[in-house]
């Protein structure tokens, strides 16, 4: 193994030189590799391209987006799983994320978002634990509470034909109307699976109403 | 020419010929190269969009224009490819109108936005996202992908489609034919909800109205975990279902509840005052 | 042009996600998994070499972190936490399909020639300024599955040998000979690749 170096001198040839590598690029040089490398182009343009290859690596880190698969199949597992634990947003789109917190409000006061309340996983047979252990929360009273929402889509529809703006109104009654009833069933049944999905279903629509009036008008600019 | 563009571009022309050219009428024909699963979104307040699967790789648009009133805007770039219909001032649902057909490769998630244009989409494998306000909205043979399908007044009629699937309905009646999938969600107020299917893929189905009634019909090799409540609607089932403890208190509500075969899928169908009926398919 | 919808910017910050997702709020879930998706599923796309795989082990890695948040007490990075949840998604994986983690250290390797010898009539110049990222990216993925592990884990990943050896289960020594021969494997597909590319012209 004592092969001559290209100077011909002695001291450490390229072999020995390449298997005491790993611990030079760890740190721990000797005089005798600094030596050779500075005689030997064929050791330092190994030693240069290896320094090169670590250090362009991190280049590599974080390159690609996964396709938007994996996470609509996610978010189908964690609800399977109750780890999600609220109500299904009616369009997956970011750019509709801003719209979600503040209609949740009305629907987080009126129902109770605990550990446990599973939307999407009703009882299996001779499941007997109820829905949500806490006690009753009482649901917001009747109220107008969602005329400011109503004026809103109004104004967004006002300058539509009047046959538009008519439908839109009678669209606004219905969801009105099925929030109503759901407040309604929620008061006499907190804790019941059908009363909460139906306020959730019923402020979703209105969610929606809310959606397509604001959205369209923003196009027509 | 290989042969894919080939095919596609016959299909392009075959595909036009059913739209009807009238006097102002001017066609435009956009093509757009893409990669792997792009993402399409096409805005059209009036008239008809129709999009179906074509060659990889490419975004083929013909739109028809019929009058001076509209013009198409587009953008497109890392892969996404943005057409839609700008109404000029004076524009109306008439004179408003703008005729498209559209191919796109299989795998493309696609939007699509009208006001009372017809939507239809076929073929699809991508996730598919409808919003409109009184067109009627067909998807037909879509699979493998999310369904987000959204209308205020339209009827929405789903033919073979599987996946994940939410629509949601304030006066548009759902019909669905052959539809299954992990989440089949249907949110509707006065629309009636019509379902034909096994229920089938373990998966969860949940179709909610408030006045609008509920028609599922099933075969009797179903394998569902059912509850079905009304507060002031009948709820009638032709299925002997085994009984279960009920997750909620009946107080003078109609309901039932219980499973069918291995009670592989849940089904839930809630309405506040419409009537719900679990047929069994003859 | 008409603008596009372009999504929304985060509204929440990554703790208040954090702590919104232990309610199961669905928004917090999306916010933490846009947050870190695409570094894990660089990871994960590093380590397999192919997108199928990589979208499975990235949904993976990210359901198993998400069933433990409620456990999540901000002792460490919430990211270096799903950062090695990840790799121990991959490396189970590896196992699974009985590909070698790491290759075990033999003492003979064929490796008496040494590098240099192995090509005699190589050009002498440096790989630093002719080869670009794509070229490093396509070599890395023609590495076998031991040594493009310890490559990714140490040198894109930056985890210590140390880290390494916990997680894959092998000896501090082994860690840092893999990647020693991972690295030299690298430079020999880097020459070929750009001696082929030279030869083209």
């Amino acid at each position: 193994m004592n092969g001559k170096t290209r100077g011909g001198d002695v001291g450490m040839n390229c072999l020995q030189f390449e298997n005491a590598l790993p611990d030079y690029l760890e740190g721990s040089r000797t005089a005798e590799q600094q030596a050779h490398l500075s005689v030997c182009s064929a050791c330092s343009n190994l030693l240069a391209d290896l320094d090169f290859i670590s250090s362009q690596a991190a280049e590599l880190r974080e390159l690609e987006d996964p396709s938007p698969r994996v996470w609509n199949a996610l978010e189908v597992q964690l609800r399977r799983e109750g780890l999600i634990r609220g109500p299904v947003p009616a369009i997956r789109h970011s750019w509709l994320l801003h719209w979600r917190s503040a209609w949740l409000v009305p629907v987080a006061a009126a129902l109770l978002i605990a550990a446990g309340i599973k939307l999407f996983h009703p009882s299996r047979v001779g499941d007997t634990q109820p829905i949500a252990k806490q006690a009753a929360l009482k649901a917001p009273a009747p109220q107008p509470a969602v005329s400011a929402e109503d004026r809103e889509i109004l104004k967004h529809v006002a300058s539509r034909p009047p046959a538009q703006v008519a439908a839109y109104r009678n669209d606004l009654d219905q969801a009105n109307a099925f929030i109503r009833d759901a407040q309604d069933a929620v008061r006499n049944d907190p804790n019941d699976i059908y009363s909460q999905q139906m306020l959730i279903n019923a402020y979703e629509q209105k969610q929606m109403l809310y959606h397509l009036a604001v959205d369209q008008s923003n196009d027509e600019q | 020419m290989s042969v894919g563009r080939y095919a596609a571009g016959v299909a392009t022309v075959m595909m036009v010929s059913g739209l009807a050219l009238a006097a102002d009428s001017v066609r435009k024909d956009l093509h757009f190269k893409v990669g792997k699963h792009p993402t399409v979104s096409i805005n059209n307040p009036y008239g008809p969009v129709v999009v179906k699967a074509g060659a990889a790789r490419q975004v083929a648009v013909v739109a028809i224009l019929h009058s001076d009133k509209v013009e198409l805007d587009q953008s497109n770039g890392h892969n996404r490819v943005e057409v839609t219909t700008h109404l000029l001032s004076g524009a109306d649902q008439n004179n408003g109108l703008v005729d498209y057909e559209v191919l796109v490769p299989a795998d493309t998630d696609l939007t699509l936005q009208t006001d009372s244009g017809r939507i239809h989409a076929e073929k699809l494998q991508g996730d598919l996202t409808v919003a409109g306000n009184n067109g009627p909205i067909e998807v037909t043979d879509c699979t493998d992908g999310h369904v987000h399908v959204r209308t205020l007044n339209g009827s929405v009629s789903l033919n073979n489609v599987h996946g994940h699937i939410e629509i949601m309905s304030v006066g548009g009646n759902i019909v669905m034919h052959g539809v299954t999938g992990t989440l089949v969600s249907v949110n509707s107020n006065s629309g009636k909800i019509e379902y034909e299917g096994d229920f089938g893929e373990e998966g969860e189905y949940a179709f909610t109205s408030h006045t609008g009634n509920i028609d599922a019909v099933a075969p009797g090799y179903a394998s569902i975990d059912v509850l079905a409540r009304s507060t002031n609607g009948s709820v009638q089932s032709d299925f002997s279902l085994e009984p279960k403890h009920a997750p909620f208190i009946i107080r003078g509500a109609n309901s039932l509840s219980g499973t069918l075969g291995k009670a592989a899928s849940s089904v839930n169908l809630f309405s506040f005052s419409g009537k719900i009926r679990l047929k069994k398919r003859q | 042009m008409t603008d596009a919808k372009r999504p929304q910017g985060n509204k929440l910050s990554e703790a208040e996600a954090i702590e919104r997702a232990k309610q199961g709020d669905a928004e917090a879930f999306e916010v933490l998994y846009n947050l870190h998706k695409r570094r894990v599923y660089s990871l994960c796309l590093r380590m397999t070499g192919n997108t199928a795989s990589a979208e499975d082990l990235t949904q993976e890695a990210f359901l198993q972190l998400f069933r433990k948040i409620g456990t999540f007490r901000g002792e460490s990075a919430f990211s270096t936490w799903l950062h090695r949840m990840s790799v121990n998604v991959v490396l189970m994986q590896l196992r699974k399909k009985g590909l070698p983690v790491v290759p075990i250290d033999e003492t003979t390797d064929g490796d008496e020639e040494g590098t240099i010898r192995k090509e005699p009539g190589a050009p002498d110049e440096r790989l630093a300024g002719s080869i670009d990222r794509l070229q490093l990216q396509r070599a890395v993925d023609e590495l076998p599955p031991g040594y493009r592990t310890i490559f990714v884990l140490h040198d894109v990943e930056g985890y210590e040998h140390n880290e390494i050896a916990e997680l894959v289960g092998c000896s501090i020594g082994n860690s840092k000979s893999q990647l020693h021969k991972a690295r030299i494997k690298l430079r020999e597909l880097l020459r070929a690749s750009r001696t082929e590319k030279a030869g083209r012209r």
